[in-house]
């Protein structure tokens, strides 16, 4: 058992460890959230998608599809997309059955007609049995004898190439509304063999990934954005006039007259501590290179004790110094709140944030890449709060071992515990064996 | 006559516009109105300016939080904050928690803020909107400091050491989570630089971010980041005019300065009435402590039976004058070794423009402009940043073995078998 206040601040350091990581898992999930939707195909709303300029490399379609495409009512645009589904089909299975038929030459055209036509209502009357297919059965029934007669005529293929271009380019986001509210009609598709091959056309990034592009009113507030902090930060590095800096400089002078005595602030004391840290760890890095090289003449000896009680010297500075820092902390400054913290780490004192502002990329050029710079960085923040945490435990533990009584079982088993901590980082466990001598 | 009088119209109307300007470009600034009361210490002004210190001192508050949250809250906030800035004035801290006094010393506590730093332009940097996907290198500190301890927190029961080893290696499996959820953030974000190739304006890169691809496909996001960015830009061009009038707002805050001095005399800092545990900042202290004094027995160790070795050999080495500037010329270079040494952690750590966050951008052809980073010599840096960890982690970790072997060893008969594979 651990005393209770040692188990209180073990907890906490712990427990504080472990929720600094679930809030960057959190946060890591959202932006896993929003790039898997970002890859898969796009639900889009036909009426309010605008489709990205016209960089898609095909004949412009004519006066048609303006008014099919983002049709101000959803369901003009359904009905009209059926009744083109169904000429479509109508027209591929007339031509189908034209070459089919061209053996038996003896049939006339009408007849030919009107058997495309009957099959064509015949497949829209065997669909699913869907109200809305039917409707639209009925009116494209009417059609399919106008377009077909159109199309048969074998020099005027354009009006069926425009029809299968037009369906093609028909707002994808009303093809996507179409899975939404027209199963039947999908059904249909695919059901009636002569149905042409038909992509689902929802908008995956994949595919038409390059063809996107930012609405114009977006990149006129970006411009403006960066213009406006590109002057900002230059009217700040070029300095404000010289007389505005010693107004500031007089007032704050001033209030510091009339206020009483300053002591150091919370923030500059933590600033202050992890210099000292930093000072520990290379004070104590150069102690080891001394102590690593064995003197070879007497000026190396002389040298190296020098040095060694130089650093004593040093350490000495810095042990006082913090003995002032502590007793500023112990007089009457009181924790900053989680707040105050939080501002700290943004609002540095004395103003040292470099604000120069320019566009500054990070270039990488694979995935791999990617992955591994990724992979680097937590590696040194977990390296980090190991260090941490094993400081603390080292801090917390060793003088409980030091000041508990040996040989007791207890005491055996915080050796074995700690040692597996400190020692192993907490992965692997030891085994101690009494070894009673045989008496 | 009639030229001096227009120059005096206009200094009086540099002021008002002068501090208009200022509170375009402070999230929640209050009316130039307010601030002239506040010069008169009247009590209708302070609730504003508590509000306007409330939201540039909480970096988490925002229009929602800052009207739902108890006005007592935001006091003892504000005042929390100012004194762990180092505010001077202990007048604010000593008043009681009435909300509606003391709006002069509010006046001069924003003041003392906007003097200090440039504190408009950091609060802009803070709140700005991102369009790329940000990588910044340093947020590990972050990630490494856990965050103010829960002091409240509630040990139910004796705490055995197998808790804390259970809670550590629960820390050991989320970090491996982590790890694994961060490769396939990585390798989404590469897809989607990688489709959307072509589709940017800038000159330097050619592919949208997940900002602007959630955009285009979401249009309410469209409404939304225009909205933010219009605001940000009016806050900006406010932020520019203040910079460029802002002497006379100094001018003015002398005056209320002086209209200040008599009634607050200079009062030394005493013990103030909230608690003083500070188990942060003295916790964080006492293992930096800890560590020197470990030094300094190790130094001590190390250089006392030296020391009087040297001393034992000195007087066999004669004495000449080479013995002597030679002497002289070790002790100097140690000297300058030493200060050099100890410049070294006083300077700020890591290069200023490390800290900042980076724009993620994918590109073939490595043409860097000035002020870029490459993945791969990134990648280096961080390699060796873990090296050098790695190696203070194994050291701590010996060090630790040696002191248990030490305090164990006092035992007979035990023998410690360690795990393989170590």
């Amino acid at each position: 058992m651990l005393p209770a206040e040692c188990a209180r601040r073990l907890m906490a350091e712990i427990q504080g460890a472990l929720d600094a990581c679930s809030e960057r898992q959190r946060q890591l999930e959202r932006s896993l959230r929003v790039s898997r939707r970002l890859l898969r195909a796009w639900d889009v709303d036909p009426e309010s998608w605008e489709p990205a300029g016209t960089p898609i490399p095909e004949p412009p379609p004519g006066s048609e599809t303006k008014e099919e495409d983002p049709a101000p009512a959803c369901a003009q645009s359904l009905q009209d997309l059926k009744e083109l589904e169904l000429l479509t089909q109508a027209l591929e299975k007339a031509v189908r059955v034209r070459k089919g038929m061209s053996s038996a030459r003896q049939r006339d055209r009408t007849p030919s007609l009107t058997s495309a036509s009957t099959v064509a209502t015949a497949g829209t009357t065997a669909s699913a049995p869907s109200q809305a297919s039917r409707q639209a059965g009925n009116r494209a029934s009417a059609r399919p004898t106008k377009g077909t007669h159109q199309a048969m005529d074998p020099a005027k293929n354009l009006p069926a190439h425009k029809l299968l271009s037009v369906r093609s380019k028909t707002p994808v986001g009303a093809g996507a509304g179409t899975t939404k509210h027209e199963p039947g009609l999908r059904d249909q598709q695919t059901t009636a063999p002569s149905a042409p091959p038909r992509t689902t056309e929802a908008f995956t990034l994949k595919e038409k990934g390059t063809l996107l592009q930012l609405p114009v009113a977006f990149r006129k507030a970006v411009s403006k954005n960066s213009r406006l902090w590109a002057q900002l930060s230059s009217m700040q590095t070029s300095d404000s006039t010289d007389a505005t800096r010693a107004a500031k400089a007089q007032f704050l002078q001033k209030l510091q007259m009339v206020s009483g005595s300053s002591r150091p602030s919370a923030a500059e004391i933590e600033a202050e501590a992890r210099s000292l840290r930093k000072a520990c760890a290379l004070l104590r890095l150069r102690m080891q290179e001394e102590l690593s090289v064995a003197p070879a003449d007497w000026m190396e000896e002389y040298r190296c004790l020098l040095t060694l009680e130089g650093l004593q010297a040093i350490v000495e500075q810095c042990l006082h110094r913090l003995q002032e820092l502590q007793a500023a902390v112990m007089g009457g400054l009181p924790e900053p709140c989680a707040a105050g913290k939080a501002t700290q780490a943004s609002l540095p004192c004395g103003g040292k944030a470099d604000l120069s502002w320019s566009p500054q990329l990070l270039l990488y050029s694979s995935t791999q890449e990617l992955q591994t710079l990724a992979t680097l960085k937590l590696r040194v923040a977990m390296l980090e709060q190991q260090i941490h945490l094993e400081k603390v435990l080292m801090a917390e533990l060793l003088p409980l071992i030091r000041t508990w009584e040996p040989q007791g079982a207890p005491w055996l088993a915080l050796c074995r515990a700690a040692y597996s901590l400190l020692c192993q980082g907490g992965e692997r466990f030891l085994t101690i064996l009494r070894d009673d001598p045989a008496d | 006559m009639g030229r001096r009088r227009r120059r005096e119209d206009r200094a009086a109307g540099a002021l008002p516009e002068a501090i208009a300007a200022l509170s375009r470009s402070l999230p929640a600034g209050p009316s130039p109105e307010i601030f002239r009361r506040a010069k008169f210490d009247r009590p209708e002004a302070a609730p504003a300016l508590w509000q306007l210190l409330f939201r540039v001192l909480s970096p988490l508050a925002t229009d929602k939080t800052g009207a739902t949250l108890v006005p007592e809250f935001q006091v003892r906030l504000v005042k929390s904050v100012l004194r762990s800035q180092g505010y001077p004035r202990s007048v604010l801290a000593q008043r009681s928690e009435g909300n509606s006094q003391s709006s002069r010393e509010l006046l001069l506590a924003l003041s003392w803020l906007l003097a200090r730093g440039p504190l408009l332009e950091q609060l802009l940097a803070q709140s700005r909107v991102q369009l790329g996907d940000q990588v910044s290198l340093f947020e590990s500190v972050v990630l490494a400091r856990p965050g103010p301890p829960a002091s409240c927190m509630e040990i139910e029961g004796p705490v055995d050491l197998h808790q804390v080893q259970w809670l550590m290696g629960k820390l050991r499996i989320r970090w491996r989570q982590l790890l694994s959820s961060q490769q396939e953030h990585c390798s989404l974000l590469s897809k989607i630089h990688l489709y959307t190739c072509g589709s940017h304006s800038h000159q330097r890169f050619s592919h949208l971010s997940v900002a602007e691809t959630e955009m285009l496909r979401d249009p309410d996001n469209t409404q939304q980041l225009l909205q933010a960015l219009e605001c940000e830009n009016v806050r900006l061009e406010a932020a520019l005019e203040w910079r460029r009038c802002e002497l006379v707002f100094w001018q003015w805050m002398d005056t209320v300065l002086g209209a200040c001095t008599p009634g607050a005399p200079a009062v030394p800092s005493q013990p103030l009435t909230l608690p003083v545990i500070p188990e942060r900042g003295l916790g964080e202290l006492e293992l930096v402590a800890w560590e020197l004094q470990a030094l300094q027995e190790e130094l001590q160790e190390a250089a006392e039976p030296r020391r009087a070795a040297w001393e034992a050999q000195v007087s066999s080495l004669g004495r000449g004058p080479e013995w002597i500037t030679a002497r002289k010329t070790l002790q100097e270079t140690v000297e300058q070794e030493l200060t050099a040494l100890q410049r070294s952690w006083e300077q700020s750590g890591g290069p200023p423009q490390l800290q900042r966050p980076h724009r993620l951008v994918r590109s073939k052809d490595g043409t860097p402009g000035p002020q870029d980073l490459q993945a791969a010599e990134m990648i280096r840096m961080l390699r060796t940043q873990e090296a050098s960890l790695d190696g203070s982690l194994r050291q701590l970790q010996d060090q630790c073995q040696q002191e248990l072997a030490r305090l164990a060893g006092t035992l007979p008969g035990l023998i410690w078998i360690l795990a393989p594979g170590h």
